[in-house]
């Protein structure tokens, strides 16, 4: 049974008088612990396709199903207790709260979760080591370098162990010996750890760290690959 | 204190609209009121002075010498009348200053100054009286107790035995037709309302000065003794009055505060509103990594009600000091004469009025952010994140 499923989903927007067809009838199907890539060029509708994959955007029609409960028909507070226990985010802009420290930051989804303070920062501490960030736990984002945000973006999204984590462009904003150092060790981390990673990507390299290359064009799923790094 | 005046009546009057005359038999009636600890008739003159080479005037007042103590007379210098005394007289504290040098700046206003009430004690000092009659008598008074600084009322008033008083006053409403006071001359002004004031041989005293055992006492007694006929005023009746402006001020204050309020709130809520737009995006992030709607509530509602708290601790601390300066100098100035370590308290903030300003701060503070914080509910995270 897939962990997450796409059935038929069509999403469109409308822009004034006219309707955009980001997704265009998409089937996708997710197995716990998969890494999968999708590969598409601008505007095809690889960021619809998360976020829709994620319940952060209702499809306009067709099924979200993750781990047989229909996302896209609960209510908020519902899609936010899936949110909080069982998936992660990473951004191609690494979205960290500029006034919190690189540990505070990590500590984000546990505080919401009401995790204790001092098992927070413990956890948040373990996960910034794992990612290479012992000593940068006290600094603020703008005191890091873009790599080393999006490695503590990153921590962020698995501090709290989810069984999904869903990147968009997470290397989009990085030199390619960084994108590979970072790309290394997320694959290293979510294959350790039997989590899910589903990512959107332009670049043909590094969608190549991923089991599955899906491409995209025009809202469609045309093709598939396997990785092969 | 409540004062009972003499009886004013006019002959047109029908009889229960006739004031009551001020008699040994009402005084004696005064007293079995319920709640008057003393009185004592009083006879009052007035008459020109002089104290070594200084003038002035005197406002004598005569009283039961045995009273005094109870009317809650004090002195701070020398000591009260008691019933041998004659001549001998205490002065209030301001008395002196009734009194100048004529050599000094004769064409000068006399510029008002404060005097030493120490001048006074153990002094002679001498009151010449003039009669309807033209005829002088001198009076040699001696000093021998300064009243307590802290009675404005009698401050510039001398007490003195009521018999000799009465003697005085005997001696000056000598040759009044019709008890009439008006100087030689102008007797038969308006003679259709010949006024029946006290002339000689109608034994009536000036006024009666009568004391309630304790405050709330007081309003019940003057009421009483102008329902039985007496011409009876008290502070504490002026105090309704008082109490009367204080309640309209405080209207208009309060209308101000809650004006003042309601721009506060506006204002509060602007800037929530303001932050949020601010932080658009960490709302966003937060939301995507798990904030539920009652999260993000919690977040804008605390941030607001803390906004109230500090308003509200920063306007305590701006009353504080207002108040402060207020009696510091407002009040000095209204209450100048009267010396003492004490400030005189204009502005009184009680305690209870701190927490409730600090509650109620912080109540404002939440109700401002509601519409804010249901604002930041509102925020589509997506959006937020794709404008990023
Ligand atoms: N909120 C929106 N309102 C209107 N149109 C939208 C909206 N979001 C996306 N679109 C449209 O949907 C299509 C797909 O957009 P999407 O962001 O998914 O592309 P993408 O593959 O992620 O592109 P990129 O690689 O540039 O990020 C685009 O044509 C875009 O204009
Ligand atoms: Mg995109």
């Amino acid at each position: 049974m897939p962990l997450l499923e796409l059935r038929n989903v069509i999403k469109k927007y409308r822009v004034g008088k006219e309707i955009v067809t980001a997704l265009d009838g998409v089937n996708l199907s997710l197995e716990a612990g998969e890494f999968v890539a999708i590969l598409g060029t601008s505007g095809s509708g690889k960021t619809t396709l998360l976020n829709v994959a994620a319940g952060l955007e209702k499809p306009t029609r067709g099924e979200v199903v993750f781990r047989n409960v229909t996302l896209n028909k609960l209510k908020e507070w519902q899609k936010v207790i899936f949110r909080r226990k069982q998936m992660g985010f990473i951004f191609q802009s690494y979205n960290l709260i500029p006034s919190l420290t690189a540990e505070e930051n990590v500590a984000l989804p546990l505080l919401f979760d009401n995790v204790p303070p001092w098992e927070r920062m413990r956890r948040a501490a373990a996960v910034l080591a794992q990612m290479g960030l012992k000593d940068r736990r006290k600094h603020k984002p703008t005191e890091m370098s873009g790599g080393q945000q999006q490695r503590v973006a990153i921590a962020r999204a698995i501090v709290h162990q989810p069984r999904i984590i869903f990147a968009d462009e997470l290397t989009g904003n990085l030199d390619s010996r960084t994108t590979h150092d970072i790309m290394l060790s997320l694959q290293a981390t979510v294959k350790k750890q039997g989590q899910t990673l589903l990512m959107v990507t332009h670049d043909r390299d590094v969608a190549n760290y991923a089991d599955r290359i899906i491409f995209m064009v025009d809202g469609k799923i045309v093709s598939e690959e396997q990785g092969r790094k | 204190m409540v004062r009972v005046y003499q009886a004013h009546s006019y002959p047109g009057e029908s009889e229960e609209s006739k004031q009551r005359k001020l008699t040994d038999e009402a005084i004696a009636e005064i007293k079995s009121i319920e709640g008057v600890l003393a009185v004592s008739p009083a006879y009052e003159v007035g008459g020109e002075a002089k104290l070594g080479n200084k003038t002035g005037y005197l406002q004598i007042i005569g009283i039961d010498a045995a009273t005094m103590e109870l009317m809650d007379f004090d002195v701070d210098y020398g000591r009260m009348l008691n019933t041998s005394d004659q001549y001998n007289v205490v002065a209030g504290s301001r008395v002196i200053d009734n009194f100048y040098d004529p050599r000094q700046q004769p064409d000068r206003v006399k510029e008002w100054e404060e005097g030493d009430p120490l001048e006074l004690l153990d002094k002679r000092v001498s009151v010449t009286l003039m009669n309807q009659r033209q005829q002088k008598r001198i009076y040699s008074l001696n000093v021998v107790g300064i009243l307590s600084a802290k009675s404005l009322e009698y401050a510039w008033s001398v007490f003195a035995p009521i018999k000799e008083v009465k003697k005085m006053r005997d001696f000056s409403l000598q040759g009044m037709q019709g008890g009439q006071a008006f100087p030689p001359g102008k007797e038969i002004a308006v003679p259709e309302l010949p006024r029946e004031l006290p002339s000689k041989g109608d034994d009536q005293y000036s006024f009666a000065l009568v004391r309630a055992q304790d405050v709330s006492y007081a309003k019940y007694i003057s009421q009483e003794l102008r329902d039985r006929g007496f011409n009876a005023t008290s502070m504490a009746d002026n105090l309704d009055g008082i109490e009367h402006v204080a309640r309209q001020m405080q209207a208009v204050l309060g209308g101000i505060g809650a004006i003042t309020l309601l721009v506060a709130a506006i204002g509060i809520t602007n800037t929530m509103i303001m932050s949020i737009y601010e932080r658009t995006r960490e709302i966003a992030i937060m939301k995507v990594v798990g904030a539920s709607f009652a999260d993000i509530r919690t977040l804008f509602l605390a941030e607001s009600s803390l906004i109230g708290i500090i308003g509200g601790t920063l306007g305590i601390g701006l009353s504080y000091f207002l108040s402060y300066l207020l009696n510091k100098y407002v009040g000095a100035m209204m209450f100048s004469g009267m010396e003492g370590e004490n400030m005189f308290q204009i502005s009184l903030i009680p305690p209870w009025l701190i927490l409730f300003a600090l509650i109620f701060s912080m109540g404002i503070g939440l109700i401002s952010g509601l519409y804010p914080a249901n604002r930041a509910i509102k925020l589509d995270p997506i959006d937020a994140m794709r404008n990023g």
